[in-house]
């Protein structure tokens, strides 16, 4: 479903910043709702604690987020098209492995290995365009491959990331908290592709109109399969940042960004029948489930209770989400 | 909608349907089954009903989660139940702490209650709060695990030794755990068939809008559906609590392999065609599987991505599987030799 927001009006093909910013404050910006959750958990977590407020307590706060929001632009991508990936976590752990051995020991061959599952990625996409199977079971197939070769690479966490990786990891400018840098980069790289090229809006179109888009001359197996290329290349990204903070590969690292990414791109906007993509509202959604994680562990919740209270949380930001929806169009 | 039944209607060419009772929709899953049997008494040498009837104490417990996997997938796009892994780790839990103080039998009812109250928590998130499913049972699988992780800090106790026999005993050979499973999946088949809950949750996974103008309560059965698979899993998981013992992972595997099941069995995916039997060859195939793969001696890193290709290459086979293996075979070379010239638009995606 395309909004208001994306038709061209008239002679002009986009709308301008006053028109977006009155049918914004309208319609209800997609991006809203994961912006007052993400700045409820802020003031929240302030109150707890002051210091998060600081420059190395938004750097502490945020560094986590910084893979989790490029995952989530990955995963945007793909949920624009219609599908959905299953395998983020597996994926991104296996990158951290490859980060921390491969890419350490021979850089060609690690740099070969990250191209090829940019490869695999556009087959996936071939595979799930031509054939017409599910995303979910392709890529819930493909999250045990990952897992495998992961575990066959480095069967216990540990490995040591190159240098130039672990530099950047450690990189803190004076003026801005390093996080915020790397997560505006990726929300507007995002915003770019998704939203002001061309390509991005055959995304959406073979998301929402697939049947126009190929009566308009696109190839629907071409387009998929550089939807699937281009969320490749920004896993392996997110992979990599998660592998220059932590400083070594581990599979299960990510374990449970499937679940994350997806909400994150619901929470900002996103659907799963395609056709939408809110590179910014995913952003805020990636940094609000980010956020609560910080947030647990600030009001010292019993360890066990952790993942409840995570869940309960993203329950009712969703709840919240469809709720407000509701009352806009009513 | 390629959502559409396959079952061959009365106007058909006679030839056509001859094929499709020739060739069910489980045909390709028993073919793996045979050839993984014939590979497993080749490594190993010994009598072919021995590596069957080892699977057989596995299988079970998959076909039990398997089954509550296919109908909420029978649903149609986007209802699939990943807290199914979760609730199996409660569950066995619950078996066993509810079976240490009250018997093994209201272990067992605690174990079903407690996956019904994890699919109750699903239920309201999709039906109340109109979640999307994936979401929904995700959610729940993490207020699952804290639960687990709450009854396993307070539990210490074994599983109680008359379930242990239990779920031990043989029949004629054959597991006891697998003759009441299979009496269980002919009650899934008749319900399936014969009575109005089975065929409105087959209707609203062909196309729900029409069943809801149908007059047909798909809340009410996408709720039950949920609540089923639930129930299905804490039974999976209080049974194994006895089987094997209860612990935080034991679930774990069960979510890829149901999905994988269900898949693999001939279970169209994009929902409307429950195949029941279909479980049972599918279950039986992963099961004898893993232990040829283990025969052979094979990391686990191994294993893992041999079980991953092979769920990607038995859905891109079986995707356009209309019933026929000959058709199957056709589409997938059609499909991989004429790129562009007859790409149709996909309608069994995932919502």
């Amino acid at each position: 479903m395309t909004t208001a927001l994306e038709r061209p009006r008239g002679a002009s093909a986009l709308p301008g910043a006053a028109t977006r910013i009155r049918t914004g404050a309208v319609q209800g910006s997609p991006a809203v709702l994961s912006i007052v959750a993400m700045i409820a958990i802020v003031i929240l977590a302030a109150v707890i604690q002051p210091g998060v407020l600081s420059m190395n307590g938004i750097t502490l706060m945020l560094t986590a987020a910084v893979p989790l929001v490029l995952a989530t632009q990955a995963q945007m991508i793909i949920m624009a098209v219609g599908d959905i990936d299953l395998g983020v976590g597996a994926l991104l752990g296996l990158v951290t492995v490859i980060a921390a051995t491969v890419l350490t020991t021979s850089p060609a061959l690690g740099l070969a290995m990250l191209a090829g599952i940019v490869v695999v990625y556009a087959l996936l996409g071939f595979i799930i365009q031509r054939r017409g199977v599910p995303s979910i079971i392709i890529t819930l197939g493909m999250s045990f491959v990952w897992l495998g070769l992961g575990l066959e690479l480095l069967p216990t966490p540990g490995g040591q990331t190159p240098e130039w990786l672990s530099a950047i990891g450690q990189w803190r400018p004076e003026l801005i908290p390093a996080p915020l840098v790397l997560i505006a980069v990726a929300t507007v790289v995002a915003w770019l592709i998704a939203r002001r090229s061309r390509f991005g809006t055959r995304l959406r179109a073979l998301g929402s109109q697939p049947a126009t888009l190929e009566k308009l001359g696109w190839s629907l197996v071409r387009t998929r399969m550089a939807a699937y290329a281009v969320a490749a290349v920004l896993l392996i990204l997110a992979g990599l940042v998660m592998a220059s903070q932590t400083r070594s590969g581990d599979v299960n690292s990510a374990g449970n960004f499937a679940l994350m990414t997806i909400a994150a791109v619901i929470l900002g906007g996103g659907n799963f029948a395609g056709g939408r993509a809110f590179p910014v509202g995913a952003a805020f959604g990636a940094i609000t489930l980010g956020l609560i994680t910080v947030l647990l562990s600030l009001v010292s919740l019993p360890s066990s209770f952790q993942s409840a209270a995570q869940g309960l949380i993203v329950l009712a930001v969703l709840a919240g989400r469809v709720i407000t929806e509701r009352f806009i169009r009513s | 909608m390629t959502s559409a039944p396959t079952i061959a209607t009365p106007t058909q060419h006679p030839a056509v349907e001859r094929i499709r009772t020739l060739w069910p929709a489980w045909g390709w899953s028993l073919v793996g089954t045979l050839v993984v049997l014939v590979a497993v008494i080749g490594v190993s040498g010994g009598s072919p009903l021995q590596p069957l009837s080892q699977a057989l104490t596995l299988v079970p417990y998959l076909v039990l989660v398997a089954i509550g996997q296919m109908l909420v997938i029978t649903l149609g796009p986007g209802n699939i139940d990943v807290s199914v892994g979760t609730n199996v780790s409660m569950a066995s839990y619950a078996s066993v702490a509810v079976g240490a103080a009250a018997g093994p039998g209201a272990g067992l009812a605690a174990a079903v209650g407690a996956g019904l109250a994890a699919a109750a928590c699903s239920v309201i998130a999709i039906l109340v709060l109109r979640i999307p499913p994936i979401i929904a049972t995700l959610a729940t699988s993490l207020i699952v695990s804290s639960a687990t992780l709450m009854l396993a800090d307070a539990n210490r106790s074994g599983a109680p030794a008359e379930l242990r026999s239990f779920v031990n005993a043989r029949v004629l050979g054959v597991p006891l755990t697998a003759v009441l499973v299979a009496i269980l999946t002919v009650a899934v088949v008749i319900v399936l068939r014969r009575t109005r809950f089975g065929l409105a949750v087959v209707a609203t996974g062909q196309n729900s809008v029409a069943a809801a103008k149908a007059g047909l309560p798909t809340r009410t059965v996408t709720g039950v559906t949920y609540l089923i698979s639930g129930a299905l899993a804490g039974l999976a998981g209080g049974l194994l609590a006895a089987f094997i013992s209860p612990s935080t992972s034991l679930g774990t595997s069960y979510l890829l392999d149901s999905v994988a099941v269900v898949v693999i069995g001939g279970t169209l995916i994009a929902g409307g065609r429950p195949v029941p039997v279909g479980v049972w060859t599918g279950a039986l195939f992963f099961v004898l599987l893993s232990g040829l793969l283990n025969l052979l001696g094979l990391s686990v890193g191994a294993q893992n991505i041999l079980k991953g290709l092979l769920v990607v290459l038995v859905v891109v086979i079986s995707s356009a599987a209309t019933g026929t293996g000959r058709s199957t075979v056709r589409r997938l070379r059609a499909s991989l030799t004429l790129p562009g010239t007859t790409t149709k638009q996909r309608n069994n995606t995932d919502g």
